[in-house]
């Protein structure tokens, strides 16, 4: 017990700086003060481009033989990790906002970490169906439907980590 | 100022261009299939986000995060319109790859001159005066 609030407390904060000093891209781009506008429409092309992969893949297997249904929750699992990511900012997990919000620092970090869980979990599982349900069983139906919901949850996962660590709370003024 | 009503008249002539490619598309002979006008919709809902979000901003900092939400938003608003023909193209298939490439012609159009729209008349106060 003491040694994970330890970890909360000393580790994450330096972690969650790590990002910021990201600037060697940004500055070989030149994309300065557009830099969050240009992460916000990368992660929205991503983001966006994973769901309609799935909207591929389900309107060419209707059947549950095919594709079953249950599959369409990894990319709801993702969805929902990508807006608990992005609900908190930075500047909540340093702790250096004017208000805490209604969760206060920790709450933050905490609804943060289970964010991130979400996000991994979704593309577990989702390598989980490609393997379990497609790869190894082989048989005469299309390996698509697999490689689709994984394909669909790399691209949330990426959107949501572009839109997270891809914009500048500096900018914000 | 004359400046500006060409820019309209330029934009205008644009804007007919896109949906000139996007009637193309269903109204040719070898496709004969309305479909793809379900764009429109996509085409409607593009500048919703950006302009509902330049009102709400605060003039604080160069950016804010209720614009970067928007830009998110038009971001997938336009894949979006680029992923319904390829979609019906490729499941079913609904319609034709050759209708596909028109709507998505239609759609580059239909965009710069939305972006347009928004470049020529930048969102100052005195835009409003138009109307």
């Amino acid at each position: 017990m003491c040694l994970l609030s330890i970890i909360f407390q000393r580790e994450i904060p330096k972690m969650a700086g790590c990002f910021d000093s990201m600037r060697l891209d940004c500055e070989c781009l030149e994309l300065g003060e557009r830099r969050n506008a240009v992460a916000a429409a990368v992660s929205g092309v991503l983001f966006f481009t994973g769901w309609w992969i799935m909207i591929d893949c389900a309107a060419i297997y209707p059947s549950m033989e095919e594709m079953h249904h249950a599959y369409h929750v990894c990319g709801v699992i993702g969805t929902i990790s990508f807006f608990m990511i992005n609900a908190v900012s930075n500047g909540h997990i340093r702790g250096d906002m004017y208000s805490t919000g209604c969760l206060g620092q920790r709450g933050a970090r905490v609804w943060l970490f289970i964010g991130f869980l979400l996000g991994f979990a979704a593309i577990i599982a989702a390598m989980w169906i490609l393997f379990a349900a497609y790869v190894v069983p082989g048989g005469s139906r299309s390996q698509w439907p697999g490689i689709a919901v994984v394909l669909q949850n790399l691209f949330i996962f990426a959107g949501s980590l572009v839109y997270k660590f891809g914009r500048s709370e500096d900018l914000w003024g | 100022m004359a400046g500006s009503v060409k820019a309209l008249i330029l934009l205008a002539f644009a804007g007919s261009l896109g949906l000139m490619f996007l009637l193309l598309a269903c109204a040719l002979p070898q496709y004969n299939n309305w479909w793809p006008l379900f764009v429109i919709v996509f085409y409607i809902l593009a500048p919703l986000p950006y302009s509902i979000a330049r009102r709400q901003r605060d003039d604080l900092g160069s950016s804010s995060s209720v614009m970067e939400l928007a830009i998110f938003f038009t971001a997938g608003i336009v894949i979006s319109s680029f992923g319904l023909p390829i979609v019906l193209a490729h499941a079913g298939p609904v319609i034709q790859w050759g209708a596909a490439a028109l709507v998505m012609t239609g759609n580059l159009v239909m965009y710069v001159t939305i972006a347009g729209f928004f470049l020529a008349f930048d969102g100052d106060a005195d835009s409003w005066n138009y109307f």
